[in-house]
């Protein structure tokens, strides 16, 4: 009332420091999981309208070891390395109703990348690079059954860590 | 060079060898440079010093060796004039540098002595550029030429000067092409043939590379430290038949040129060997047949256990599949549908089948139904979004090409493509099925269609004509009001959207707020004009109103609902009545909280339009606290929490003009209650309940009384809360009765509750008590019913025992069983010494169930001459196959038997069937003939005398208990020979019986009655018959078929 002009700068100033704050761990989890169950739900009517055989079996897990199968998760660090690969798959996969799921996939990586910068974690680069793009670069005529592998693994890969979200406040 | 790439090794050689050194006109190629020698003479002491000569004094040159210098090294005049050139190629193909020094030069630095200096001139000129470049310099010079990445022949010419005279060097070539090393191979594939075999190819990387040897390594992506090499010479293949399946490969090639250089590995190319298809891709036509190889490389897969998917959905059957060997698998399909389709060869495991990513792809050339639809939106009316169905493996590029013509007008001339270029959805290739285009225009037609990448073109869908303003999805109207007036009316009103500008036809839908649970839309339309007046059953309620609106004439979307828009109820005056309401008292014991529901009786809508209640307010006022109260819709309960004090509770109607003034109240108290009802009767009928109660005397009236119950026709398990269950009424307190007609389960209890203007009084219960006996008297009916039907169908099975079994026929009539002894019979072999008889006709199976029969004969004292037993051989002999044949077609009907097997026939052996046996007594031979079924035509029967009625013959009748043996017995009643006819039967009551009447028979006719006796017994008696029971012999006797014939002679 006194100083209304100033009022406002305060109340700014407070917004952008709000801003700046980092995500509470309990907010992260809530936010992974969230995420992750999204995704899990995108992947499942992605992969259903392919209407594939029920006893097919695409891939076993020992097959194509380029897209991670069975990862463990150990901290912050293995799933943003783990969720990189997957997001390079996505990538290389046609445009079409798999972008959605890659935006999901994009938005989980931001989440946990800014929580590692804030948790001062020293990133990595993923392991088998050279080798994924050479595998994607072979695969690029069977980008259906890729896709459906990929989708697949990474949907057990949230699984994974909807059950261990207690791994994100470690490195 | 080409001549060399196709020569033998060694000649090769040779060639390389003749051309290396002279290649570069004088210079040689070594370690990516060109070298030369240059020696000139020139004519020293004169053009030192006088420098009289007009024309300098010009001297000679030669190239030497320059990878022999010993030469210059001999020759001390010339080796100060020597000149070794070096030209190398600077970057990536950009510059060629030559370089020219004197030996003098390197003299000059080690003697320190001052001599004159040699002036080198060198000019640079690339023919295929046309650049050049001149250079000088003492002792020595250096030129660069730039070469713009291509290869060229460069010209080199030297001259040098010193003291005047000068010496012109030969014309010098160098090739930049031999400066630089080849490029390694590129476009690194395989290709797999059908027997497996793993072809590995690479191309050269320039068309006319001049290479001419190849060298391949391989390693597994693990083990890269250890390559597998290969040299091919003179191809550009290689065949690898040593790779496991599963394993990652990476491979290089590089290549040596015809000068020895070897290029850089190649990149590296990566493959991993699990099933190849052979070929990858197949383009067909509808209905053609295709064949699709798949190699398996892993060894454990075998082609016999290879299963087909098309598109990995179906599973093509088996005999479709061929295996080529163990390892490759064939598949033969026919599409019959243009589209793209998918080939998978999996691998049996099990119930499952293992496949790998990789699968073949099929192009059925032509067109197919990708069902586009399309629909554009008013808001943007250049925008126009398309959706599509295709297959879910088929990556498609919607295509479209706009016309300024009408739609119709370019469906008729299909075919005839203009020169408007296609143009393309944003999205471009990929996944989709849908896709926005923009910047359209609404009156164009647009040709929409769709393409399967990797079709060339040859596979697409139908194409769809459309013209965006047919497909527009207009906006929702706006500004919607509505208004619910008195007269019972409901006035809406709304605004059209702008665009687009053709004339609009409306629909409006509205529903009642008041009950919610039953939200029936009540649909209005179309309507023309952006207004409507609805009629209503009643006033005073609340609606949801909502309107949409499409394109009146032609074709087009309805747009969205509009925007729900709650009508306003029109009044003029507020309420002047308070609803009436009970209350149900809830104990909480988890919380301690009694909770309070107020159930309000919806006020009377229909009593005065123009002041509608359109919500109620509730008043508290608890003892020694401040009154409050609360505002709610017309709600049909209200809970609060109640703490047990005195609370009073009034309820009133209200509306935009105030609130009701006429309330009912209640107090709510905790303290007992005082009694004022001396009895509460409730009597039920099928309909109606007729409740009763008085009070008591020296109490004072009460207000008025409320009678509850709980509805029992609502379940409680499904959610439904006691207060939805319970129902109440109100009775003025004057009244001391009440009926209440409505459907009753009869076992309601009725709560009576006086109400007086300071709370309620102590309730009263009862339980009604039906008075109604229909159900008992129903239920009598049916069971009397169920009597009255078992004790018949007694009565009729005992009927139909009797008349099935009413004459039994009487073996010792049998002509066969003439002679002999029943009683001494134990087995049937000793009943039929001749084996020939059960040879003839095996009719009898030993190991069939037998059954035992007592037949005692109601004979005639019958006296046979024993002269008439030769006439029973002129019968079997004359007549035997006919007999047998008789019988057979007798016996051929279906047998059966009541529990038990007898009588066994041929044809009936292992059948369980009930038989029977008819005797019959020759008294009227003659009456036989006429019947009809199994009986035998005793017309030509020797024995059957007529003159002697006491011939008997028995016939073994074995036929089906069928309508057959109905019309035999009917046949036989009619023509008197009824009681001579005799049925075996196996009830032992009905044995019993028939014994009884068979001994009135014996007293009459002692003598035979003997005889027979015993020899039925002997044959024929029950196992369990008691009359009989002295006589049984050890074994079971058997009942046999009749199948001979005889006359009875008794002795």
């Amino acid at each position: 009332m006194y100083f209304p002009a100033l009022l406002y700068p305060c109340i700014l100033g407070m917004l952008s420091l709000v801003h700046g704050i980092p995500i509470h761990p309990d907010n992260l989890k809530n936010l992974v999981k969230l995420q992750a169950d999204t995704i899990i739900l995108r992947i499942k009517d992605y992969n259903d309208k392919l209407k594939l055989y029920p006893k097919l079996l695409i891939g076993d897990p020992e097959l194509y070891p380029e897209i991670p199968a069975d990862k463990t998760i150990q901290g912050l660090g293995s799933i943003v390395d783990t969720l990189t690969t997957f997001q390079k798959v996505l990538q290389r996969l046609p445009k079409g109703h798999v972008s959605q799921i890659r935006s999901d996939l994009s938005t989980l990586l931001d989440y946990l990348k800014e929580r590692m910068t804030s948790m001062h974690c020293t990133s990595k680069e993923p392991a088998n690079g050279r080798s994924l793009d050479a595998f994607l670069e072979d695969n690029a005529t069977h980008h259906i059954t890729v896709g459906y592998l990929a989708l697949d693994r990474l949907k057990q890969f949230m699984q994974k860590l909807i059950v261990n979200l207690d791994q994100l406040k470690s490195c | 060079i080409r001549y060399i790439v196709v020569m033998p090794k060694l000649k090769i050689i040779e060639i390389i060898e003749l051309f290396y050194p002279s290649d570069g006109r004088g210079g040689v190629y070594e370690d990516l440079k060109w070298k030369a020698l240059l020696c000139c003479e020139l004519p020293f002491a004169q053009t030192l010093d006088d420098g009289l000569s007009e024309h300098p004094p010009v001297g000679q040159c030669q190239l030497l060796n320059a990878t022999k210098p010993e030469f210059s090294s001999k020759s001390p005049t010339l080796s100060g004039n020597c000149l070794d050139i070096l030209c190398w190629l600077e970057g990536e193909r950009t510059n060629l540098i030559c370089n020219a020094k004197s030996h003098r030069a390197a003299a000059a630095a080690s003697l320190l002595t001052v001599r004159p200096q040699l002036v080198v001139q060198m000019n640079v000129l690339s023919d295929e550029a046309n650049h050049a470049a001149q250079c000088a310099g003492e002792d020595t010079a250096m030129c660069s030429i730039s070469l713009h990445g291509n290869d060229a022949t460069v010209s080199l010419n030297i001259s040098i000067s010193l003291n005047g005279s000068t010496a012109l060097s030969p014309k010098m070539q160098v090739s930049t092409h031999n400066l630089r090393r080849p490029e390694p191979p590129i476009n690194l594939h395989y290709d797999v043939t059908t027997e497996g075999e793993v072809i590995f190819r690479w191309s050269d990387a320039q068309p006319n590379s001049d290479a001419i040897n190849y060298e391949i390594r391989y390693a597994s992506n693990s083990s890269l430290q250890q390559w597998e090499v290969v040299k091919v010479k003179g191809r550009s293949w290689v065949s690898l038949n040593e790779l496991s399946s599963g394993i990652r490969y990476m491979v290089q090639v590089c290549c040596q040129s015809h000068i020895n250089y070897w290029s850089e590995w190649s990149q590296p190319f990566y493959f991993t060997l699990d099933v190849s298809y052979i070929p990858a891709e197949i383009f067909t036509t509808p209905g053609s047949e295709v064949t699709v190889y798949a190699v398996f490389h892993n060894r454990s897969w075998s082609a016999s256990k290879a299963v087909w998917m098309l598109n990995g959905q179906v599973k093509i059957p088996e005999s479709q599949y061929r295996v080529i060997d163990e390892q490759v698998s064939a598949v033969t399909v026919t599409v019959d549908e243009p589209g793209f389709d998918t080939l998978m060869c999996c691998h049996q495991w099990g119930e499952r089948f293992k496949c790998i990513i990789a699968y073949a792809k099929i192009y059925t050339e032509g067109m197919f139904n990708a069902d586009i639809t399309c629909q554009s939106k008013n808001s943007e009316v250049d925008t126009m979004s398309c959706e599509w169905n295709k297959s879910a493996w088929a990556q498609v590029r919607l295509l479209y090409r706009q016309y300024t013509s009408m739609c119709e007008t370019i469906s008729e001339m299909a075919g005839s493509e203009e020169a408007e270029e296609n143009m393309e959805c944003p999205s471009g290739a990929g996944d989709h099925r849908e896709c926005t285009l923009k910047n359209l225009s609404l009156f164009s037609c647009y040709k929409i269609w769709l393409e399967v990448e990797g079709g060339r073109g040859k596979v697409r869908s139908f194409p769809v004509y459309v013209a965006p303003i047919d497909y527009v999805k207009p906006s929702p109207p706006s500004v919607l009001e509505a208004t619910t007036l008195p007269n019972k009316t409901l006035s809406v009103s709304w605004r059209r959207p702008h665009l687009p500008v053709y004339d609009m036809q409306y629909e409006l839908h509205f529903v009642a707020l008041r009950g919610m649970a039953n939200t029936q839309w009540k649909v209005i339309g179309p309507l023309l004009e952006p207004q409507a007046e609805i009629q209503l059953e009643e006033s005073c309620v609340q609606f949801k109103v909502e309107v949409r609106c499409r394109r009146l004439n032609g074709s087009g979307y309805w747009s969205d609902w509009s925007m729900s828009y709650t009508s306003v109820v029109y009044n003029r005056k507020a309420p002047e009545m308070g609803p009436d309401f009970w209350r149900a008292i809830q104990e909480d014991p988890v919380r301690s909280v009694t909770n309070v529901t107020l159930i309000i009786k919806q006020p009377v809508l229909a009593g005065d339009p123009y002041s509608c209640v359109e919500g109620l307010v509730i008043e508290h006022q608890a003892s020694g606290r401040a009154m409050w109260s609360n505002e709610t819709t017309l709600a049909q309960f209200y809970s609060f929490p109640w703490r047990k004090e005195a609370h009073t509770v009034t309820v009133m109607s209200r509306n935009a003009l105030g609130i009701s003034t006429r309330n009912r109240n209640m107090t709510l108290l905790h303290q007992p209650k005082r009694r004022c009802v001396r009895s509460f009767s409730a009597v039920a009928n099928s309909s109606c309940v007729y409740l009763s109660w008085s009070l008591l005397s020296d109490h004072s009236v009460p207000q008025s009384f409320v009678i509850e119950w709980l509805d029992l026709k609502k379940d409680p398990e499904q959610d439904m809360s006691l207060t939805e269950r319970l129902q109440w009424v109100r009775v003025q307190s004057a009244s001391r009765d009440l009926s209440l007609c409505r459907r009753f389960y009869g076992s309601e209890e009725f709560t009576l509750y006086p109400v007086f203007v300071d709370g309620e009084g102590e309730p009263v219960r009862c339980t009604a008590t039906r008075g109604d006996p229909a159900a008992y008297i129903l239920l009598l009916i049916i069971a009397f019913l169920s009597v009255v039907l078992f004790v018949t169908l007694l009565m009729s099975q005992n009927q139909m025992r009797k008349l099935m079994w009413k004459d039994v026929p009487n073996p010792n009539n049998c002509s066969w069983a003439k002679g002999m002894d029943f009683r001494q019979i134990d087995t049937i072999e000793n009943l039929f010494p001749h084996s020939e008889g059960l040879t003839a006709c095996p009719l009898l199976l030993v190991s069939e169930s037998i059954c035992e029969v007592e037949i005692i004969e109601k004979t005639h004292p019958v006296t046979l001459e024993l002269e008439k037993d030769n006439e029973v051989p002129i019968y079997k002999s004359g007549d035997k196959t006919t007999t047998d044949s008789a019988l057979l077609a007798d016996s051929s009907e279906p047998l059966s038997l009541e529990a038990s097997t007898a009588a066994a026939t041929p044809e009936t052996s292992g059948q369980s069937s009930v038989t029977y046996s008819t005797v019959l007594l020759s008294h009227q031979p003659s009456l036989l003939r006429k019947q009809p079924g199994g009986l035998w035509d005793l017309e030509n029967h020797v024995c059957s005398d007529s003159a002697n009625p006491r011939h008997s013959s028995s016939y073994n009748s074995v036929e089906e208990f069928s309508e057959t043996s109905d019309q035999d017995y009917e046949a036989s009643e009619s023509t008197g020979v009824a009681k001579d006819l005799y049925y075996l039967e196996v009830n032992e009551e009905e044995e019993e019986e028939d014994e009884e009447e068979i001994e009135e028979t014996q007293s009459e006719q002692e003598n035979n009655e003997m005889v027979m006796k015993e020899d039925t017994r002997a044959l024929l008696e029950g196992k369990n018959s008691t009359a009989v029971a002295s006589n049984v012999s050890h074994s079971i006797p058997l009942y046999l078929p009749q199948f001979r014939t005889e006359c009875i002679n008794p002795p």
